[in-house]
């Protein structure tokens, strides 16, 4: 069958397509995250625009450079979210290519399955589509999984159709000094638990009696009502690494907060990264060598050192 | 049932197609779905597809459709079935697989495969040789000349009480080894039935082996034989109470074995005897409550939960004297199967263990197996099992 | 049928009885014939040996030996698969991974387990249910189907609507490469870093590799469970009340939606109480905290009735475990009519249900052939179900017919070729159908990254050509293969 087509993203591959180095640009929230581009690299970006929305689909179709926060006003006039983290001038494609889950994934899923189906613009500027436009698809191998997190150097992400939720009628944050563990144990679902080392966050989120109802349980455990979530520090690294048994040289300094259920804490001094496996870097220098064998797309960028 | 069998079976570069005999119908209605496997022992035990109902169906497939030879590998793959039909319930397309396996068996023996068996299961049907035997044999394992452990034998008692008759109400049978081997079971049996107002009768002579295992090994004209004897030492209209699963499954089977009227009858009037008991419950004597009652595992045996499909009620008249605690494996088979844990005495050792692993998880005082094979199977491997019905009858000695 | 002859002294099979053990190699005529299906329809399969490992340095040593020989490799679980992907093409290595069939260990605090890629999934649910924990992913082969099979297929079930399929609770897989190296891809606490290789591998239908162990994410068993028995007059309105639903911003446990042609077949094999005379009934499973649960369920209820459907509210867990039992008896339920079924598996919009519905009717009245419907309506996933006799002259190429006109009716209305059976052999040469020349190159690309020579369960997913590889060994579909 024929490609994915519009006006905008043939214009956007056309983009890519030219000669050199060349990066999506969205944002700029996260833009030095794995690495910088070289001074030379041309920056594009990615279409915008919500393309279509049906809420009894649950699923939305967008540019990848449409920010966050005007994707969410769109879908929350229909009662809906999608599953990406709601952030000042984030774009989706931005998102998507950092990778970064969002505060609430213990309980509405990681970002990595927010994605159902991607169009993006190959090393050869060629528009190709991964995944497909059900909330269900086992056609083929899962790309859209690999494109999260790739900080765009498999493939420039132009359009996305991602799964829609809907919004909760009630949430609230609570905090107090008992153990996440003991948070995660006895509530039933809740949508995040942070732990700072010494304080104890959680979201609870849902229908009003049952939101209640839990945030009783939760009072009952130490906590209060609170306003939000603690600010998280810069870097992100696996929970490993702050655990007793992580070796001293690489413990992180200062600051923390541990998003519980992710395998993900956020430190303000992340200590040396510990060597992945090399069977491990193999497979992403070969995945890079496939799908950009000139080394184009957002180059000086790598996933593994993304903090 | 075919008459192709003979010539081809027998070989391994069988000449024209050698047929099965198993019906085509049958055959073809294997999807091949897989929901049989966790249901099979031996592919719980193996993990290997020929070792399971669809792997055996396809091989038969094979053989049958296909003309691959009757060789070891397609033998092997037979022969380690127990013959527990765990499948057939699960199989939601309803394949007939033990009468399937039964086709193949007699398949085999008309190659000329069943030597000793053949000669072995005579003396079943003989009770005065099978009750010489066991005495001689009984006397060997107290001079420590006959490893039991590995041959899977109980111990055998030197002398047994003759059981009487006490009425005309119901019939106990009694069959071969169980008689000459656990009379005392009968006993018990006997004793809880009365219990309920009911007069015994015993089966004269000829009333010995069911025909069970001669079946399930394919020899099936000594299984007809049997079923012949069987029926006219049990005559009349009253019921006939088994108490040995496996025994009860074959008399449950003689309408479609011999195929006549009269078999159907014989077959309508047999009930497990606590299939028979549960409907009869409220004959039954109650406990006082003053003892405490012993906490039993039921392990339902093959014959009864997947044949007769009565397991039920085991757990319906324990749970009247006993607190029953049920066992979380699905009803897997033990691995005892007839003369399986003799013929396969690995492949029913591995699939055993899975059993006691359950019942270890149960946590319960005892074993209740309503089957012969399975309590002497189990009970090689260090097992407190008696007779449901055992259980029954020392609760209510002590209430008396 | 064919069958491979069995060499005396096959050198292959004489240094992989060395690797692993004489009798965990299998290599009769018999033994891999057997082995050359799954649960599939398809028949053209032929097995090399056949082996049983018990470890990933097993695996290794199976797949080292098969590379030295110049042999590929095709992992096996329980063979349950519908869409071929195990169905060995060309006589390679079978590795078969049920006797790799422990829970290795299990963090009831973490909410994670590592298990053998052979466990069963229902089994694994079983074993750490007495943390009040389970696997979310449930086939409707959960029984028997194996972890390691869960992985390759990226498998459903009813209950993915809510919770997501396989992938999202996969935290990470042990793989043995085709070089023979073990990776861990992901990680069992929820975060690596770099590429998300655990995603990609989840789902490539064994052509990535061979999974030795998988890390699962397990779920929490919901405090209240509401399930409802919605019975319609009309297949269009059990199509449109899932819409509603949808529309309504509910997403259930579950919305698995039976027509009456399966209703009948399944009451006669069950017995669960569903009405024979319905045109099509919707098991609508709501659950969570009870409050939500009250909410969701007397919404739908309301919904339902709306379109004029009566509605059973199951009363207890015996009720509710009936009705599931008769879901999930349906597949096999069926052979009672016919002896075979070609089961279908294609994603649609679930806006789209009650259109496709009825192009799947005209389908297969077209091609004189009969279909029952039972599937996962709230996601839109659809499993029409032809049934046949292959005995019947001529009948392979109509069922074959609709198959395919089943496809491109679901593409045409935007969907997709599969929703959770995977592509295997059977859907390859429809993948052009839904992906461009570059799509699937990039597929292509995805794959010699892992296996760069191709020797993981060749001839599957991607349709010959696709990839840039010269010459691909195999030519094109085995005679057979439809029967």
């Amino acid at each position: 069958m024929a490609g994915p087509s519009s006006p905008a993203l043939d214009s956007f591959a056309a983009a890519v397509a030219a000669d050199g180095l060349v990066a999506v640009e969205g944002g700029r929230t996260h833009w030095e995250i794995g690495g910088l581009c070289p001074a030379e690299t041309r920056l594009v970006r990615a279409p915008a625009g919500v393309r279509s929305f049906d809420p009894a689909e649950m699923t939305v179709r967008v540019g990848a450079g449409t920010l966050v926060e005007e994707l969410d006003a769109a879908l929350a006039e229909a009662g809906q979210r999608a599953n990406l983290p709601v952030a000042a001038n984030a774009t989706v494609g931005g998102v998507l290519a950092v990778g970064r889950d969002g505060l609430h994934a213990l309980g509405r899923g990681r970002l990595r399955d927010a994605l159902l189906e991607a169009v993006y613009a190959s090393d050869e500027g060629r528009l190709v589509k991964a995944g497909g436009p059900t909330v269900k698809n086992v056609s083929g191998f899962d790309l859209c999984r690999l494109l999260v997190g790739s900080l765009g150097t498999l493939g420039l992400v132009g359009e996305v159709v991602l799964r829609t939720w809907p919004r909760p009628a009630a949430g609230i944050w609570m905090a107090g000094q008992c153990a996440p563990r003991e948070l995660r144990r006895r509530l039933y679902w809740p949508s995040s638990i942070l732990w700072d080392g010494r304080t104890s966050w959680v979201h609870l989120e849902g229908h009003e009696p049952d939101v209640e109802a839990e945030a009783s349980l939760a009072r009952s455990l130490g906590c209060e009502t609170v306003d939000g979530p603690p600010p998280l520090p810069d870097f992100r690294v696996p929970a490993g690494a702050l655990d007793a048994q992580a070796p001293d040289a690489r413990k992180p300094r200062g600051r923390f907060v541990v998003q519980v259920g992710t395998g993900t804490a956020y430190v303000s001094a992340p200590g040396p990264a510990p060597d992945p496996d090399p069977a491990v870097v193999v497979l992403h220098r070969r995945l890079k060598a496939q799908f950009d064998p000139r080394g184009r797309l957002n180059p000086g960028r790598d996933p593994l050192a993304a903090a | 049932m075919s008459a192709a069998g003979s010539s081809g079976v027998g070989s391994d570069d069988s000449a024209p197609k050698p047929a099965l005999g198993i019906d085509p119908e049958a055959l073809a209605s294997c999807v091949a779905c897989g929901l049989c496997l966790p249901h099979c022992p031996t592919f719980r035990a193996t993990g290997e597809e020929w070792a399971s109902p669809r792997g055996r169906i396809n091989a038969m497939r094979q053989v049958q459709d296909h003309g691959a030879p009757v060789d070891r590998t397609f033998l092997a793959a037979m022969d380690t079935c127990v013959q527990c039909r765990g499948c057939e319930p699960a199989c939601p397309s309803g394949v007939p697989f033990g009468s399937m396996m039964e086709a193949v068996q007699a398949a085999a023996a008309r190659g000329g495969r069943r030597g000793w068996r053949r000669w072995g299961f005579r003396i079943l049907g003989r009770r005065r040789l099978l009750n010489f035997a066991s005495r001689l044999l009984a006397v060997a394992q107290r001079l420590r000349l006959v490893p039991s452990k590995r041959l899977g034998l109980p111990r055998i008692p030197l002398a047994q009480r003759r059981l009487r008759a006490s009425g005309h109400d119901v019939w106990l049978f009694t069959g071969c080894v169980m008689d000459a081997w656990q009379r005392s079971v009968h006993a018990a049996v006997k004793r809880v039935v009365e219990s309920t107002g009911t007069g015994v009768a015993l089966p004269g002579a000829g009333g010995g082996c069911c025909g069970a295992l001669s079946r399930h090994a394919g020899l099936e004209d000594h299984a007809r034989l049997l079923a012949v004897r069987t029926m006219a030492a049990l005559p009349g209209d009253a019921p006939i109470l088994v108490d040995s699963a496996g025994c009860g499954a074959a008399l449950k089977e003689y309408g479609e074995l011999l195929g006549t009227p009269e078999a159907e009858a014989f077959s309508a009037r047999v009930s497990d005897v606590h299939e028979w008991l549960a409907q009869h419950a409220e004959r039954l004597p109650p406990p006082s409550g003053s003892s405490r009652p012993p906490t039993v595992a039921v392990h339902d045996p093959c014959h009864l939960r997947h044949v007769q499909r009565v397991h039920q009620s085991v757990a319906e008249v324990l749970a009247r004297y006993a607190i029953v605690v049920p066992l979380d494996d699905d009803g897997l088979c033990c691995g005892a199967g007839g003369a399986y844990a003799a013929m396969q005495p690995e492949l029913a050792a591995s699939i055993r263990a899975r059993k006691l692993s359950a019942i270890e998880r149960g946590g319960a005082d005892i074993v209740a197996s309503a089957n012969p094979g399975c309590t002497i199977h189990l009970a090689n491997a260090g097992v407190g099992v008696r007779h449901p019905l055992e259980i029954v009858d020392e609760v209510l000695e002590y209430e008396r | 049928m064919r069958f491979p002859r069995a060499k005396e002294h096959d050198p292959l099979v004489a240094d992989l009885k060395r690797a692993l053990a004489p009798d965990r190699v299998r290599s009769a005529p018999l033994e891999r014939s057997i082995m050359s299906r799954d649960a599939s329809i398809f028949e053209g399969g032929r097995a090399g040996p056949v082996c049983f490992p018990l470890s990933t340095e097993e695996v290794q040593r199976c797949v080292q030996t098969a590379g030295r020989h110049g042999r590929a490799v095709v992992p096996r679980g329980a063979g349950t698969g519908l869409a071929g992907g195990a169905v060995p093409l060309e006589a390679p290595v079978v590795v078969v991974t049920t006797k790799m069939n422990r829970l290795l260990s299990v963090d009831a605090d973490r909410r994670m387990a590592w298990v053998q890629p052979g466990m069963i999934n229902l089994d694994l649910s079983r074993a750490v249910a007495a943390h009040g924990l389970h696997f979310a992913p449930d086939p409707s082969s959960q029984q028997v189907c194996s972890l390691g099979g869960n992985v390759g297929t990226n498998a459903g079930g009813p209950h993915c609507l809510a919770h997501g399929v396989t992938s999202a609770h996969v935290l990470a897989v042990e793989v043995v490469l085709m070089s023979g190296e073990a990776v861990v891809l992901g990680d069992p606490r929820g975060f690596a870093p770099g590429l998300d290789l655990r995603g990609a591998y989840v789902g490539s239908e064994g052509m990535l590799g061979v999974t030795t162990a998988v890390a699962v994410r397990l779920t929490p068993n919901p405090p209240t469970v509401q399930t409802l028995l919605l019975a319609f007059d009309s297949v269009d309105a059990a199509a449109q009340t899932v819409s509603a639903v949808v529309a309504d911003g509910i997403v259930p446990a579950a919305i698995e939606m039976m027509d009456n042609n399966i209703i009948r077949a399944v009451e006669e094999f069950v017995g669960a109480g569903f009405p024979t005379e319905a045109a099509a009934v919707v098991i609508a499973e709501v659950d969570g905290l009870p409050g939500g649960v009250a909410a969701e369920a007397g919404r739908v209820a309301e919904l339902a009735a709306a379109r004029g459907a009566s509605v059973r509210w199951a009363a207890d867990e015996q009720e509710r475990a009936l009705l599931w039992k008769g879901r999930k008896s349906a597949f096999g339920a069926i052979a009672r009519i016919k002896p075979d079924y070609y089961l279908h598996d294609t994603v649609v919009p679930r806006t789209r249900l009650a259109e496709i519905m009825n192009r799947v009717y005209e389908i297969v009245e077209d091609h004189g052939l009969l279909v029952m419907n039972v599937f996962h309506a709230g996601d839109g996933n659809l499993h029409p179900m032809l049934l046949f006799d292959r005995r019947e002259p001529g009948v392979m190429a109509r069922v074959h017919a609709a198959g395919a006109a089943i496809i491109e009716a679901s593409l045409a209305v935007g969907g997709v070729l599969s929703g959770e059976h995977g592509i295997g052999i059977e859907k390859r040469d429809f993948m052009p159908q839904m992906f461009s020349e570059d799509d699937l190159d990039a597929q292509a690309r995805l794959r010699r990254a892992f296996d760069p020579d191709e020797m993981a369960n060749p001839g599957k997913v991607l349709p010959l050509g696709a990839s840039c590889a010269e010459v691909n060994a195999l030519g094109q579909a085995p005679e057979g293969v439809w029967g």
